[in-house]
């Protein structure tokens, strides 16, 4: 069996025993809905704008949270300890890990997505670019919360370790304000954020509008962020998740 | 024996080991050898540096020096095989309690690479094998303590590791679930496998261990078969004796030097005494100048636990020796 069967074995493990249980699902789903809601009952005709940028914050929060909280709850529990003394290498417990919380944030935002195009008319012009800016946005953010869960050991260290990246980016990535409207100051700031990309992906594969109006560099720019996250977590978890 | 023989017959070794967090030593140059298809217990008090041993051997944690091998290999070099070869029994049951039982093993045997069928064959073997088939189907988390602790021992197996790594595998069962565990390890043994056992219940080690090394302060302070650590308790001798009136502990110990504790249950005094000769002489003179009479006096082998107690006693007596 090849160390890439083995982490999917690891995915489907954790989804069966926390993404696929209902109050994750709902909770995944219902946040971002009601937000989205709101935001289409003040403006209907401006919802288009913020709703893309809304998917990418789920995405942030969603993935980065469940794969912290996952990691966390098993470093408690000992599980952790079960894969950490199986023969497998600390990239294929990382991608197991990542795998599954990519899944669970992918298939989320996929169900929000086709709720709105059903009920509230969100356009998805460009669906290939939207489905990369979930992929890729899914993969990284993961990836980023197993780095900072196996950095600590409790859930909420995890959580506050991360909002100081989090809460910043949400102002900066043109989640509710698009890039062209930001001061210049804050353009620079936006470039390097990995969340403005994801946004942008989703933006253009939405409404085939955004900043950038071709998806070559958010894209390129997000791959580099995915593969950074996918250079550093691996041993970064062999380093931390065994002391 | 010829020397690549003997070094064939060594399942675990481990030489120098070193191992500090901070300025506390857990483990101070530890050396000793596992020979293939024995028991082996490592026994020490709490904080002794077990189950930082058990945590380095495994793989779990880094070593400051010294040199340890499984089956011939080092596991900070080679983690996949030696990982892939030992079953390790952490001191909590680990295993997923919202997955039922039979895919908790079917999950281990994945996660060791096992191909599906015979990772589902392997697991029914399993169940069966340890009285879980009525529980098969429920979730790990419903089982009681005892079921618990078998399953997890059995996720150990499910690979068909050369080397089992038992980490106080009884502690917080009740006594007819300890007992049925420590059966299913002498089936293990049985089966060919080495066992490495750490547990604090020294008559667990005394029934099931072929060899033991006793761990105190991070530093081997014993180490041979147990017969030969029970030996490390010299002359010493438990003695029970019925007086034929009442005794004052500390009046008995002053006139006997030879008793080193004595300790009065259920109508006989129960004398840990230095040497057996010398300390029935010095009853029986306290005896006469009392007006007692001893009415019965039986004696005992040491136990392990004799053994045990009086090396840590030893070893605090030389502490404070180095101290002062």
């Amino acid at each position: 069996m090849s160390l890439v069967a083995r982490a999917l074995a690891i995915s489907y493990k954790d989804v069966e025993s926390y993404y696929g249980k209902p109050p994750l699902v709902t909770w995944g789903l219902l946040f971002p809905a009601v937000l989205i809601l709101a935001v289409y009952l003040k403006d209907r005709a401006g919802y288009l704008a913020v709703a893309p940028g809304i998917i990418g914050m789920t995405l942030l929060f969603g993935n980065t949270s469940m794969a912290a909280i996952v990691i966390t709850f098993e470093k408690r529990s000992g599980t952790l300890e079960r894969l950490l003394l199986a023969p497998l290498t600390a990239r294929t417990i990382v991608l197991g890990k990542a795998l599954s919380a990519a899944a669970y944030g992918i298939a989320t935002a996929a169900v929000l997505t086709l709720g709105l195009a059903a009920l509230l008319g969100l356009p998805l012009a460009r669906p290939g670019v939207f489905a990369l800016g979930l992929v890729l946005g899914a993969g990284m953010f993961s990836l980023m919360g197993i780095i900072a869960s196996v950095l600590v050991k409790e859930v909420f260290e995890a959580m506050t370790l991360m909002n100081f990246f989090r809460f910043p980016l949400l102002f900066v990535s043109g989640v509710f304000m698009p890039l062209s409207q930001m001061p210049d100051w804050v353009k620079p700031v936006a470039y390097i954020s990995p969340l403005t990309h994801v946004v942008e992906l989703l933006r253009l594969g939405a409404s085939g509008e955004a900043y950038f109006s071709s998806p070559w560099l958010p894209l390129g720019v997000s791959v580099v962020f995915l593969a950074a996250s996918c250079v550093v977590a691996g041993p970064a978890f062999r380093r931390y998740a065994t002391r | 024996m010829r020397q690549d023989e003997q070094e064939a017959q060594i399942a675990v070794r481990v030489g120098g080991l070193r191992k500090s967090y901070g300025a506390v030593v857990a483990l101070a140059g530890v050396s000793f050898d596992v020979r293939r298809g024995r028991v082996f217990a490592y026994l020490g008090p709490n904080g002794a540096g077990k189950t930082t041993t058990i945590n380095i051997l495994c793989g779990l944690l880094g070593r400051d020096g010294g040199e340890v091998s499984i089956l011939g290999r080092d596991v900070a070099h080679d983690p996949v095989f030696v990982k892939s070869r030992i079953g390790v029994v952490t001191e909590n049951s680990n295993l997923y309690p919202e997955l039922r039982c039979r895919r908790n093993l079917q999950y281990v045997g994945q996660l060791y690479g096992l191909p599906r069928a015979e990772g589902r064959s392997r697991a029914a073997e399993l169940i069966e094998g340890f009285g879980l088939a009525e529980k098969a189907d429920q979730p790990f988390g419903a089982l009681s303590r005892g079921m618990k602790r078998r399953l997890t021992v059995a996720a150990a197996l499910v690979h068909r590791p050369k080397v089992l790594f038992l980490d106080e595998p009884t502690t917080g069962l009740d006594v007819p679930s300890a007992k049925s565990l420590r059966g299913l390890i002498r089936r293990i043994v049985g089966g060919g496998t080495t066992v490495f056992l750490t547990t604090r219940n020294l008559f667990e080690a005394e029934e099931l261990a072929d060899d033991v090394a006793v761990l105190i302060g991070g530093r081997i302070v014993a180490r041979g078969s147990v017969a030969e650590i029970k030996g490390c308790v010299g002359r010493a001798r438990s003695v029970s004796v019925r007086f034929s009136g009442p005794v004052d502990a500390d009046i008995l110990k002053s006139a006997c030097p030879a008793i080193r504790s004595a300790k009065l249950q259920d109508g006989y005094w129960r004398l840990d005494v230095a040497d057996l000769h010398e300390a029935l002489g010095q009853v029986v003179a306290f005896c006469r100048r009392e007006g007692l009479r001893v009415d019965e006096v039986g004696t005992r082998e040491p136990t392990l636990e004799d053994a045990f107690v009086s090396l840590l006693t030893e070893n605090a007596q030389a502490n404070r020796r180095d101290e002062s």
